[in-house]
């Protein structure tokens, strides 16, 4: 439906006259080869989210932001994460200035831990990257670039809206000249955000968001030595204290304080050693900590009283070595060492890997480039892993380019796969993860808990990491005579050894023991599609994108049980059993086969107005089974498809700048199947930013 | 034409009638499928919190009898009498060890009308013990499915249970719902441990299901 919108309206537009002469220079981007390049030439593709326009849509936080973007969803289960490519969170790396976040519950990366305030851009490369990044780069990469000491300038703003939301936020950037050639530069940034939470439905005595207040504070610290030699200190701190308060069920209220700590350190020297070759020594640590604490409201007694702790640390040296203008070599090398300490692990576990990349960029003529790269993990806990990955572009012309890829990703079996050991007390079923499960089976043995051993722990032992293979295809177009783009990309990713819980044992209270192991083999697959036009519109600038993404995302083994007859499910209306014809399997939960976006951003740069209109369509997608045979085959199974339209609008005065807005104007809510999905949300904002000339 | 069709009905009757005044055994009508509705199977008055005693449960079997087609009083559970019996999620079956009838059962895969005689491979499982019953009771390896986000229990489709009754016979078994009125789609609402299922008993000792 966008589409045919964006070609309506690309008809009936006449052909803009050519008084935009600014046409945007091509946007640099790190994050596809861990090297400055243009976004143009890459034969990958990738996503860029400029500052400007994450201020234009008023967002606060980073799902507000990914959200809108084509191909992009916001799921929730234990935080609200990110589903790329019709992957689920566990399989996208989140970074921040090429170092990654973590800190997941249950394979989620709570997305809304991290602020917005201090991002440069947002860049986000689909497709798998483990050449470059290892371990979880499945489905893709988002890499947040934040802001780097510049210019003396400073801003603070402040913002109110519905639920009691408030956001406080401050940055400085200032320079100093040391000595003959030293240079000293800092930003820093600070960010105060606290919410009420929200009820979607108050007769349940049960807030569905509860009350939270969350600090950020984050800074670089920059010296350079010489032009040759360039010191960089970035570091960060957040921390989000959660008020609990829900009932368990009709009669039991739960009640509780629950806390989020995560920190990072980011020294990096790099060293211009020639013009055509570079140094680059890094040292990451970052760590993760949540604590909850629990009780029934009448006899206090505990609930649920636990703790996480994680921490990882990561020394690298990269060198980049320019032959000359068409032939780039980057090589690197590292080590990660991780552990972690939880409630319900029995010890302080701990896991290494040491790892070597190569990338070697080859630009034969200018219609051409090629990428071959490929990486090397070797763990301490599970099987070595090689993912190699080759990319090319060719420019058909001006205007015309094709690009494709294919590549190897992987995600490792995480902590709670390998470690976990959970009795849950109140349901009394157990988890174990594989690394565990022997003993865990032997002490209930022990206690007499056992039934019955369904699975031989010893085999789960061997647990190899998750692997896909992936194929991207695309093409890309853009205009030499009028400020239009389009661009579209066909995509095939094959996932083997994908681990799934199991049950392992059956317990005398009639419960099971749950492990892990390598169980299916899915694949998604699809197409997006993107453009976008930007025309003057009286004294402004208009522009408009759209987006389309189609997905199928399905587990081989029940397609092929579905072929050969031997899957049932039950008749909605007679509830007799009935065979599942092809045409009925729906595929993975959660993954909508439809969705697209349509934008509206406008500015009047004289007047300093700008505004926005965006529609964010999310097509009906599975939430979950609900005739036993576990599999999404019945309208019944699906959430209905909806969309959300913010709008916002800005007016800037020379340092102040006023903002309002409405998110889901329209009030969309569905308070049983997407709890994050808050009603119609109205903000109001005000913004002072104060810059220097330039020094 | 009206005349002839009033004329066949009169043979029919007649011949109908006949048949049962001199008793002879010839046509035993075909065994018919037979759908039981909501049959209680120790339900809760109040949702019950998790761990504890459901309130008001008596935690008595409800035992039943195919060939009769109704419930059996718990006094006879010694006997022969009772074929299958429902307590919340657990389904026992009158043979075995802990038993006194002489019955098992046998997981088929596939539907029930399909299901036409007790197929030659089918090898029997008695109640061993409480916790080795001939029909799992765990989720994903009995007769249901647990959705752990909606709490509801689903009978897993394409399973029929071939069922050799207390007595000896064979009958074949397919349970539609866990919930009060067999709703479509349950959710918390709803009252659960009532078995909705429908059955096909037969009475001549044969192992045909048709």
């Amino acid at each position: 439906m966008p589409l045919g919108l964006f070609l309506c309206l690309t008809l009936l537009q006449p052909s803009p006259t050519d008084t935009l002469k600014t046409r945007a220079l091509d946007e640099v981007v790190v994050t596809a080869t861990r090297n400055e390049r243009p976004m143009g030439a890459l034969p990958l593709p990738v996503t860029v989210i400029g500052a400007k326009q994450i201020q234009q849509m008023g967002s606060l936080r980073l799902n507000d932001v990914l959200r809108e973007q084509t191909g992009l969803s916001i799921v929730t289960d234990h935080g609200q994460g990110l589903q790329v490519q019709g992957f689920g969170p566990d399989y996208t790396l989140i970074l921040i200035d090429g170092e990654p976040v973590v800190g997941r519950t249950a394979g989620t990366l709570d997305l809304t831990r991290l602020a917005v305030g201090n991002i440069k851009q947002i860049e986000i490369v689909k497709g798998p990257s483990s050449s470059l990044y290892g371990s979880e780069a499945l489905a893709g990469v988002v890499n947040i670039i934040t802001q780097a000491p510049t210019i003396t300038r400073g801003s603070v703003s402040a913002r109110y809206g519905a639920n009691q939301t408030s956001d406080l936020s401050a940055d400085v950037s200032r320079q100093w000249v040391v000595g003959k050639s030293g240079k000293l530069g800092l930003y820093a940034f600070g960010d105060r955000y606290q919410s009420a939470g929200y009820s979607l439905s108050p007769e349940t005595g049960s807030q569905t968001v509860a009350p939270f207040t969350n600090y950020t504070g984050s800074g670089r610290l920059t010296y350079a030595f010489s032009p040759k030699l360039k010191l960089s200190i970035s570091g960060r701190y957040f921390n989000e204290n959660q008020t609990n308060d829900f009932l368990v069920n009709s009669t039991l209220r739960v009640s509780g304080p629950g806390s989020v700590q995560d920190y990072n350190l980011n020294p990096v020297l790099t060293h211009q050693v020639t013009d055509r070759w570079k140094l680059i020594y890094r040292f990451y640590r970052t760590g993760y900590y949540t604590s909850t604490d629990l009780r029934y409201a009448d006899t206090r007694q505990e609930y649920d009283a636990s703790f996480f702790r994680q921490t990882f640390n990561r020394p690298e040296v990269v060198t980049e070595r320019m032959f000359n203008q068409k032939n780039i070599l980057t090589i690197g090398a590292g080590f990660i060492g991780e552990n972690v300490e939880a409630t319900r692990y029995t010890e302080r576990k701990q896991f290494n890997t040491t790892y070597g990349f190569a990338q070697y960029e080859w630009m034969p003529t200018l219609r051409w480039t090629v990428i071959a790269g490929g990486r090397y993990d070797a763990h301490s806990q599970y099987a070595s892993q090689f993912s190699p990955k080759l990319s090319a572009r060719y420019a058909l012309s001006q205007s015309v380019a094709l690009r494709g890829s294919v590549g190897v990703g992987f995600k490792a079996p995480d902590f709670r796969q390998l470690y976990l050991n959970f009795d849950n007390a109140v349901a009394g079923y157990s988890v174990f993860g594989t690394q565990e499960a022997a003993a865990g089976i032997a002490r209930l043995t022990q206690q007499g808990q056992i039934a019955e051993i369904v699975l031989n722990p010893a085999r789960l032992a061997t647990i190899q990491a998750e692997r896909s293979i992936a194929f991207n295809l695309g093409a890309q177009f853009k205009s030499t005579q009028v400020p239009v783009t389009a661009s579209l990309n066909i995509f095939r990713n094959d996932i083997r050894d994908l681990i799934d819980t199991q049950v392992i044992a059956r317990k005398t209270n009639g419960q099971n023991v749950f492990s892990y192991n390598n169980l299916s083999r899915v694949y998604t697959q699809g197409a997006e599609l993107e453009s976008s036009w930007r025309w003057t519109f009286g004294t402004g600038l208009l522009t408009l994108s759209s987006g389309y993404q189609f997905l199928l995302a399905k587990d081989k083994s029940v397609e092929a049980n579905i072929d050969a007859g031997k899957v049932y499910r039950r008749n909605p209306t007679t509830l007799v059993s009935e065979e599942v014809k092809p045409s009925q399997y729906g595929g993975l939960f959660n993954r909508s086969r439809n969705m697209a976006n349509l934008k509206l951003f406008y500015e009047q740069p004289k007047s300093g107005f700008s505004a926005s209109l965006r529609g964010i369509y999310r097509g009906r997608y599975g939430f979950g089974d609900r005739d036993g045979n576990l599999i999404l085959d019945s309208d019944s199974e699906y959430v209905n498809g909806y969309v959300t339209y913010n709008v916002s609008a800005a007016k800037t005065w020379k340092v102040l700048t006023l903002q309002a807005g409405i998110d889901n104007f329209t009030n969309y809510t569905d308070p049983q199947y997407i709890p994050n999905l808050a009603g119609r949300l109205w903000y109001a904002s005000i913004r002072w930013a104060w810059s220097a000339k330039q020094i | 034409m009206r005349v002839n069709q009033i004329l066949l009905t009169v043979c029919i009757s007649t011949a109908f009638f006949a048949c049962k005044k001199e008793d002879n055994p010839v046509v035993v009508a075909p065994p018919t499928a037979v759908t039981v509705n909501s049959l209680a199977a120790n339900p809760t008055s109040v949702s019950s919190v998790s761990g504890q005693q459901p309130i008001a449960a008596t935690g008595k079997f409800t035992l039943f009898s195919f060939k009769d087609g109704k419930q059996v009083a718990n006094t006879d559970s010694a006997t022969n009498k009772w074929d299958i019996g429902f307590r919340s999620t657990t389904i026992i079956i009158n043979g075995g060890p802990l038993r006194s009838g002489q019955g098992g059962a046998y997981t088929h895969t596939g539907t029930f009308d399909a299901l036409t005689a007790v197929p030659t491979s089918a090898s029997f499982a008695q109640d061993q013990s409480a916790t080795s019953l001939a029909i799992t009771a765990a989720a994903g390896q009995g007769w249901y499915n647990y959705n752990q986000a909606t709490n509801i229990i689903s009978p897993i489709p394409g399973k029929v249970f071939v069922i050799r009754t207390g007595d000896g016979k064979y009958a074949k078994m397919e349970i539609l719902s866990y919930y009060q009125g067999a709703p479509a789609n349950p959710d918390a609402t709803s009252a659960a441990r009532y078995y909705t299922f429908r059955y096909l008993y037969q009475p001549d000792g044969s192992q045909n299901l048709k």
